[in-house]
């Protein structure tokens, strides 16, 4: 292993995760926005960084043969934001997306560094989940695809192996309405508690709550529940089950059980939101 | 006759708003000088601990390191303090809290710096801390100064122990009067640390001369305070500081006293070379200063058609590891609790008690805010008690025209009545919101402008045109352009005659600072007066050149002197000037210099306590009215109207004053809904923007309005009082009321978050069901 | 430590319009580099995160917090700062929508503000409150309430010409 330095400006996939695969201590960089805040804190101090900029793939959002959208991983939350391919479930990525920071930071950080970091408080995770998503992974010995809650490992850890990147992240498209209702201090602030919620045309509801413990929190049990019965005992019953999973912190921006207590108020209200989108109203 | 531009009235941009918005103003973080060595600072981890000794080899030895200064560089006998001098220029012999200024570095670059300030080790004895000020102030508590008897104050402070000081202000007979009320109401209120976040962090840079004479810049409220603090702690004579301001990217208190000048000015001396310090945000949070947090015990008594009959208030400030300015805000808070309102009988008394936290000093409101919370709140509840409308009760016991102040200061303008009218008005009052968890609530309250001294000097240049120096910092809030106002007003001519010297301790009138909403009205009267001495002999000059008496002549606008009633008999200033430089007299220079001197308390009618001003201010006045949703889901309250109505006597400038009156309410927000600095023990647990929240543009309400009510200030500088503070008194008040009228539940702890709410509604059985 | 050791490495960055040689190691910061060693002092450093959003810079046509950009990052980018953006009609317009209403007290936030103001006028020519809420929630302001920046904004917009 050689120790490279500066930063590298790889063209391909294939170059980056070569380069990383070179030198363990490379970071992988791409919109900035929390890897730089982390050097400026000098929390990190990085000697090589390899930029995700310039690598085409990465900056793509298209639609997959099999009507799955693909978001490249160097998407930035602006453009995510504003991604009109995203409808029906996937709807609630663009309105996670919508919500993180502010829209200039939104015009910085992108979905693959921002999952990357896992930080519990993040928008994208719950959404992701929510939306039944996929992570491509890509590695100097290929590439790999995992479900969405299977890459968020605990507090600030990905299923991410050393010198592997995201490369995409594939929603699939399925008729219904979504919603992602995120409780803040003020605007622009991580979430005390988040509730992202797609209900398919099936009536299939996919519920998932956000920033109350180390992962994303989906119960397998709740869904079911929910994709039977959507009264407000079944919606307090679900968000029981889901409060149990539950590991909050105690932060400034509210105490353990306060996010508790949020929980089920903010399944119901992202639930109903998720009807009247599917019913079109919204 | 049309008005001259810029004259008094009219909304002038401000003077330097073309060089902001070109991006051209230079801030204490833009200034460059070549060679210039950078600052950074050793903190303290530990919240109390003697220092045993300091080994800074290892940081000397860093390549680029200049100078290191410790402790161990400073005189313990010096010592400096707004009201106990009990603060040495950084930490000495012990320190008193977690992120204390311990020792600084000077080095090539600030990388440098910063890295060789990791490598001073220092020797620590850790001692027991106490972060809360009830337990500070128990027996056995530890003690946070061993030797307070010995500082220097400037009033009886009654310092002792962890009691940094008390004071006790009573009028009329309150323990006899509670029999005399049909309902008394009691509660204990608290009050949290808010941040000043100024988005402009501190800094300074110090230039040395040859002869050793230092120049200081650095971001400030006041050149005056800043020479004074540094000569105080480190042992110089003022002869050998100079101190000047670049533009301040505001203040709120924050920069009135000192942080890093001290280090700073040392640096530089040591060196022998220039030297700038600019802190990091989080620096800035753990090092300087905030609001203090308050505990307020509060009884109100009435009869039962309303009419406030005694108050019975002790309130425990927490004033951090020193004095700064606690003594005045707790004596400030106590002179201002009654509110607005005849209250015959009182008992106002209260302490402040050291901590092993940071300093709590000046913050827009002086304690008004605080406080203004607890009684604003409890008035409410004595409305309600007596089934009387919240504006209803305050109308009745309001000060009137002729009522003097708590304490018997006779108060010569007062609008409070138009104030009332107008926000009841325009809010709609009357007409209560139907919509769901949505709600009203109102404040009264007042602020003073005035204290201590101001001066000018107008001096009038060879072609005419004036240069007006009154040593005063514009902290973004417009005083340059106001008192430019002021003066050109004066002297009738066009405000771009006018230029405003920058605040220079060596050329500059004494001014005390910008604070206590004070310039427009105190150093706007000493405009007024050097001005009239500057008219005086123009008219001495005039009189001669046209061979009249001064009685008849009378100054015409645009810079002329004439005969009255014949126009074309007169001189323009340039003629006089030419005449005074050249011929006869000497330059014109008019100065004025003041302490404000109304007193406070009239003895026949209080009694006072350690009483740390004995003349403090004008009265202006305030009533906000607020209206807020509350989510029932979640308990987030957002404020979706304001109006707040604020005698200020005369506004100078609207665009000036009502952005005061603006900005004040939405720092006033924070304070009630958002801002909290929070302590993990004794370390401060969010310094940072991430995580201590100010509002955003999202969180402005739908409506704000701001109203300038003008009572005529006989004693003001064309009837204007100030305004700097007043706006934010009352806005805690008003929305813990609203959220009262919205919810049926009354909140006594601030910030009223989100989860403060959601666990009333819980409790009270109305939170949405889950 | 890499900071002290690293080579002084000079990097040619787009500021401006003009191709400037800049000193950068791999952690100097956009903001650090436009400030000390360009002396373009116009962004400001008020929280060094992201989040006060006084560094406010336009890359590639973006605003974008220059504190979070790292300067190597920048090669190839177009970097305009409110130095740079002085001489365009839009950005005059707002100077003196903002200095002429009272948008500014300290004028600390004001850089980052304009040039957050002048990319959202440059989207939208007839911004609604709320559209310039949104544009400039990541810009803090705390001494004007926020209230003449609004109108401010929108007296530019009219001035300019607004939908016409």
């Amino acid at each position: 292993m050689t120790a490279l330095a500066g930063m590298l400006w790889p063209r391909t996939v294939d170059e980056a995760t070569a380069w990383l695969a070179e030198d363990p201590d490379a970071r992988p960089l791409a919109g900035g926005a929390t890897l730089v805040a982390m050097m400026n804190a000098r929390v990190i101090d990085p000697h090589c960084l390899v930029n995700l900029s310039r690598i085409d793939e990465l900056r793509s959002v298209r639609v997959d043969g099999d009507g799955r959208v693909r978001i490249g991983a160097f998407t930035r939350h602006r453009e995510t934001s504003e991604c009109l391919a995203l409808t029906g479930t996937a709807a609630v990525v663009p309105r996670a997306a919508a919500q993180i920071a502010n829209a200039t930071v939104r015009n910085m950080g992108t979905i693959g560094g921002s999952i990357s970091f896992a930080d519990p408080g993040l928008d994208y995770p719950p959404a992701i989940v929510a939306a039944g998503a996929e992570i491509e992974i890509a590695s100097s010995s290929g590439r790999r695809r995992i479900a969405a809650k299977d890459f968020f490992v605990d507090w600030y850890t990905t299923a991410l192996a050393p010198g592997e990147i995201v490369t995409a992240v594939i929603v699939p498209r399925q008729p219904g309405g979504a919603a992602y209702e995120k409780h803040a201090r003020v605007a622009g602030d991580y979430a005390t508690a988040a509730a992202a919620v797609c209900i398919e045309a099936s009536g299939r509801v996919h519920a998932v709550i956000g920033a109350c413990g180390p992962t994303p929190i989906s119960d397998a049990d709740a869904d079911a529940l929910l994709s039977s019965d959507r009264s407000d005992a079944a919606v307090a019953k679900a968000g029981a089950m889901l409060e149990a999973r539950a590991d909050p912190l105690d932060d400034v921006r509210g105490s353990a059980e306060y996010r508790r207590l949020l929980i089920p108020r903010l399944l119901l209200r992202a639930l109903r939101r998720a009807e009247a989108d599917l019913r079109g109203a919204t | 006759m049309t008005a001259l531009a810029g004259a008094v009235g009219q909304p002038l941009a401000q003077l330097e708003g073309d060089e902001k918005v070109a991006g051209r103003a230079l801030y204490i973080a833009d200034l460059h000088r070549a060679g210039v060595l950078h600052g950074a600072l050793v903190q303290s981890p530990h919240a109390h601990a003697r220092i045993r000794g300091y080994d800074v080899a290892a940081a000397r030895a860093l390549p680029g390191v200049r100078a290191v200064v410790t402790g161990a560089d400073l005189d313990p006998k010096h010592r400096m303090g707004a009201f106990v001098k009990d603060e040495p220029a950084f930490a000495q012999g012990k320190v008193r809290y977690v992120g204390e200024i311990v020792a600084a570095v000077a080095a090539d670059t600030e990388v440098i710096a910063r890295a060789a300030a990791r490598l001073v080790r220092v020797d620590y004895e850790v001692l027991p801390s106490v972060v809360d000020p009830a337990a500070a102030l128990e027996p056995g508590a530890p003690l946070i100064h061993d030797n307070a008897a010995s500082y220097i104050k400037v009033f009886d402070a009654g310092t002792q122990g962890n009691v940094c000081s008390r004071t006790e202000f009573r009028t009329g007979d309150a323990d006899a009067a509670w029999s005399q009320c049909d309902v008394v109401v009691e509660n204990t209120y608290t009050t949290q640390a808010q941040a000043h976040l100024s988005l402009e962090p501190c800094g300074a840079l110090a230039e040395i001369d040859a002869a050793g004479r230092v120049t200081l810049w650095s971001a400030n409220q006041s050149v005056f305070r800043v020479q004074a603090s540094v000569c105080e702690s480190l042992g110089l004579p003022m002869t050998k500081l100079r101190c000047l301001t670049p533009r301040v990217g505001a203040g709120f208190g924050n920069k009135m006293e000192a942080h890093v000048q001290p280090a700073v000015v040392l640096l530089a001396m040591k060196t022998g070379r220039s030297v700038k310090l600019i802190l990091s945000r989080e620096e800035d949070f753990e090092t300087v200063r905030a609001r203090h947090p308050f505990r307020i015990r509060v009884k109100t008594g009435a009869t039962a058609d309303g009419t406030l009959v005694a108050r019975e208030i002790e309130l425990l400030l927490d004033g951090g590891a020193y004095g700064d300015d606690s003594p005045g805000v707790l004596g400030y808070a106590l002179l201002m609790q009654c509110g607005p309102y005849r209250i015959p009988h009182v008992l106002a008394h209260g302490r402040v008690a050291y901590t092993n936290k940071l300093r709590f000093g000046a913050f827009r409101g002086f304690g008004v805010p605080q406080v203004t919370f607890a009684t604003e709140s409890q008035l409410d509840e004595i409305a309600a008690r007596v089934g009387i409308d919240p504006i209803a009760l305050r109308r009745k016991n309001m000060l009137v025209p002729g009522d003097p102040w708590f304490g018997g200061q006779a108060i010569r303008s007062n609008g409070l009545a138009e104030c009332v009218d107008t926000v009841e008005r325009e809010s709609g009052w009357k007409e209560r919101p139907k919509a769901m968890r949505r709600g009203r609530g109102v404040a009264l309250s007042a602020h003073i402008s005035g204290l201590l001294a101001s001066g000018a000097i107008v001096r009038m240049l060879e072609d005419g045109s004036i240069l007006l120096n009154t040593g005063a910092v514009d902290i973004g809030q417009g005083s340059n352009t106001v008192l430019t106002q002021i003066c050109a007003e004066s002297l009738k001519v066009p405000v771009d005659q006018v230029a405003i010297a920058s605040p220079d301790t060596d050329g500059s009138p004494y001014n005390w600072g910008t604070t206590a909403s004070r310039v427009t009205y105190v150093a706007g009267r000493s405009v007024v007066g050097a001005a009239a001495e500057v008219e005086k002999m123009l008219k001495e000059h005039a009189g001669e050149m046209l061979e009249c008496s001064v009685d008849d002549l009378e100054l015409l606008p645009g810079g002329r002197v004439a005969i009255k009633g014949v126009e074309e008999r007169a001189v323009t200033f340039a003629q006089i000037s030419g005449r005074a430089h050249w011929a006869a007299g000497g330059p014109i220079i008019g100065t004025h210099s003041w302490v404000f001197d109304q007193k406070t308390f009239d003895p026949k009618r209080a009694v006072a306590l350690g009483l740390p001003f004995a003349a403090i201010g004008i009265f202006s006045f305030n009533a906000v009215v607020a209206e807020v949703e509350v989510d029932e889901v979640t308990g987030k309250v957002r404020v979706v109207g304001a109006w707040s109505a604020c005698d200020i006597g005369r506004a100078i400038n609207p665009l000036m004053a009502s952005g005061q009156v603006e900005g004040a309410f939405v720092q006033g927000m924070g304070f009630a809904l958002t801002e909290e600095m929070v302590w993990d023990g004794a370390r401060l647990a969010n310094p940072s923007l991430m995580d201590y929240k100010i509002p955003t543009f999202a969180e402005l309400p739908e409506t704000l309005r701001a109203y300038l009510i003008e009572s005529d200030e006989p004693s003001g500088p064309f009837g204007a009082k100030s305004v700097g503070e007043l706006g934010i008194n009352g806005v805690a008040a008003a929305i813990a009321n609203a959220v009262a009228d919205a919810t049926g539940l009354r909140f006594r702890d601030l910030p009223l978050t989100g989860e403060r709410v959601l666990r009333g509604l819980i409790a009270q059985g109305s939170g949405a069901a889950a | 430590m890499s900071a002290l050791a690293a080579a002084d490495e000079r990097i040619a960055l787009d500021i401006n319009g003009e191709s400037v040689a800049v000193h950068a190691v791999l952690s100097t910061t956009l903001l650090t580099a436009l400030r000390d060693e360009l002396h373009l002092t116009a962004a400001k450093r008020g929280c060094n995160q992201g989040v006060c959003g006084a560094c406010t810079v336009s890359i590639d046509g973006e605003p974008m917090r220059a504190c979070l950009s790292l300067a190597h990052g920048c090669t190839g980018r177009e970097v305009r700062t409110l130095e740079g953006l002085a001489g365009d009609p839009r950005m005059q317009a707002l100077q003196r929508a903002f200095a002429d209403g009272g948008a500014l007290q300290c004028g600390f936030c004001t850089p980052g503000m304009l040039v957050a103001a002048h990319a959202l006028l440059g989207r939208d020519a007839d911004p609604d409150d709320a559209a310039v809420r949104k544009a400039l929630s990541g810009n803090l302001c705390r001494c004007t309430g926020y209230v003449k920046i609004i109108a401010a904004v929108r007296s530019a917009a009219q001035a300019l010409g607004g939908a016409a």
